[in-house]
């Protein structure tokens, strides 16, 4: 499932870089996240609790920053994990991108999400609507952080 | 896979048991939506507390004033509601046309609420209505309005340590009239590809006095279709207003594709059928 968002952040691109780079401190920024521990270099453990209505997904899992290129604004990450509970992994590589917007910087994240197990039981749009949800908040929080 | 399964026999025994499992437990009434989301291994409560033993929960009373539809009231039982009929014949059609006889028979008005699947009947004619539900919890006592219950796919605005015990449908005014239509282009069982619930009354000289639209299966919850009550209210609804107020449905939806048609198919259905509703109510008042 490939997902889009785009996001205005209104702070200049260099402070949103260093804040998105920084897996531990974006990773607050993202609802649902509990504490993020560093694995290796680039290299991150760390847990999501997603709601939706009476169903709780609680992800455990890998994440690591793949690629960086800071003069093009350029980041990749990678995320692996699994519900072991209900039982259900979801993988997902995300491409970032932040783009001068004169005092303001666009944030523009591409992902390739891949749900196995009961996860993928609510269908695409329940879970594209969450993700939508997740971004926009994540988003917003940068601002708040970097405000 | 297992889970404890308690029976209280009062709110506050239900109420307590909430308490004491917190987020392990899991609320059922008919337990049609539960027991599929528990098959797909999408939930796995450690106690489920069912509400049908408790006895003031179930029911129907109807006064000048109102009709009270306790929670655990099946779906069948209010198809077959006598009070339902007389308070609202449209109310007893759109209970009517929810799935099957088995599932009318097993599946409850409260648990269809709390589910808050956004496909689902009666939630829209509700809203159309007026209607609002009691949520208590050991603080007492709240009611909440149609229009505030829903909040996301699946999600309402009950608090977790909140029963919704029963829904409220106020008198409706003399003259108002009401309809539920569900667009089924598969089966007569399946779920809405969209469906539209709207009330009308009118004004001696013709002028629509009071209207309230709402849809289901357009979007993450049951909507209501504010732009089109504004786009009519006051005015003589002739073919032309009404073809003109349907079309600014599009502005208070956000359907999205499924296996029942893509979001713009249903952008086209919900113009369409909210045509239809509101022209059969200005044809029916004579």
């Amino acid at each position: 499932m490939k997902l889009s968002h785009t996001a205005l952040v209104r702070a200049p691109r260099s402070r949103v870089w260093k804040l998105v780079t920084d897996v531990p401190a974006a990773a607050r920024c993202v609802p649902g996240v509990a504490a993020v521990t560093p694995s290796g270099t680039g290299k991150y453990k760390g847990s999501l609790l997603v709601q939706l209505g009476p169903v709780r997904l609680v992800l455990d899992g890998d994440v690591a920053l793949t690629a960086t290129d800071e003069a093009a604004g350029k980041a990749s990450v990678r995320a692996d994990a699994k519900d072991s509970r209900l039982g259900g992994t979801v993988r997902a590589t995300m491409d970032l991108a932040l783009v001068d917007k004169g005092e303001d910087t666009e944030l523009r994240i591409t992902s390739d999400v891949r749900i196995a197990g009961r996860i993928g039981e609510f269908g695409q749009p329940v879970i594209q609507r969450k993700a939508d949800q997740l971004m926009t908040q994540f988003a917003e929080c940068l601002a708040r952080t970097l405000a | 896979m297992t889970y404890d399964y308690h029976e209280p026999e009062t709110v506050a025994e239900a109420l307590d048991l909430m308490a004491r499992h917190g987020e392990d437990a899991h609320l059922v009434a008919g337990a049609t939506a539960f027991t599929l989301l528990w098959r797909q291994g999408l939930l796995r409560p450690g106690h489920v507390i069912g509400l049908r033993r408790i006895v003031g929960l179930g029911g129907i009373t109807a006064t000048d004033k109102e009709l009270v539809i306790g929670a655990t009231a099946t779906h069948r039982e209010i198809e077959r509601s006598a009070d339902v009929a007389r308070h609202c014949p449209a109310l007893t059609r759109t209970f009517a046309s929810v799935a099957t006889v088995r599932i009318r028979n097993q599946a409850t008005l409260g648990g269809n609420l709390a589910h808050a699947d956004p496909a689902q009947d009666p939630p829209p004619m509700l809203m159309a209505l007026g209607a609002e539900v009691v949520a208590a919890s050991a603080a007492g006592e709240r009611t909440i309005a149609l229009d505030d219950l829903f909040v996301d796919v699946f999600t309402t605005s009950l608090r977790s340590d909140e029963v919704l015990t029963a829904i409220r449908v106020p008198a409706l005014a003399p003259g108002t009239h009401a309809t539920y239509l569900k667009f089924l282009p598969q089966t007569a069982d399946d779920y809405a590809t969209v469906s539209v619930a709207a009330t009308m009354r009118f004004t001696d000289d013709g002028e629509v006095a009071d209207v309230r639209v709402a849809l289901g299966a357009c979007g993450p919850t049951p909507v209501r279709a504010r732009s089109v009550e504004d786009a009519l209210a006051g005015a003589v609804p002739d073919a032309a207003r009404i073809a003109d107020a349907a079309a600014r449905v599009d502005a208070d939806i956000a359907p999205f594709d499924d296996v029942r048609g893509s979001a713009g198919y249903k952008r086209d259905m919900a113009r369409v059928w909210t045509e239809r509703a509101l022209l059969s109510l200005v044809e029916g008042r004579a």
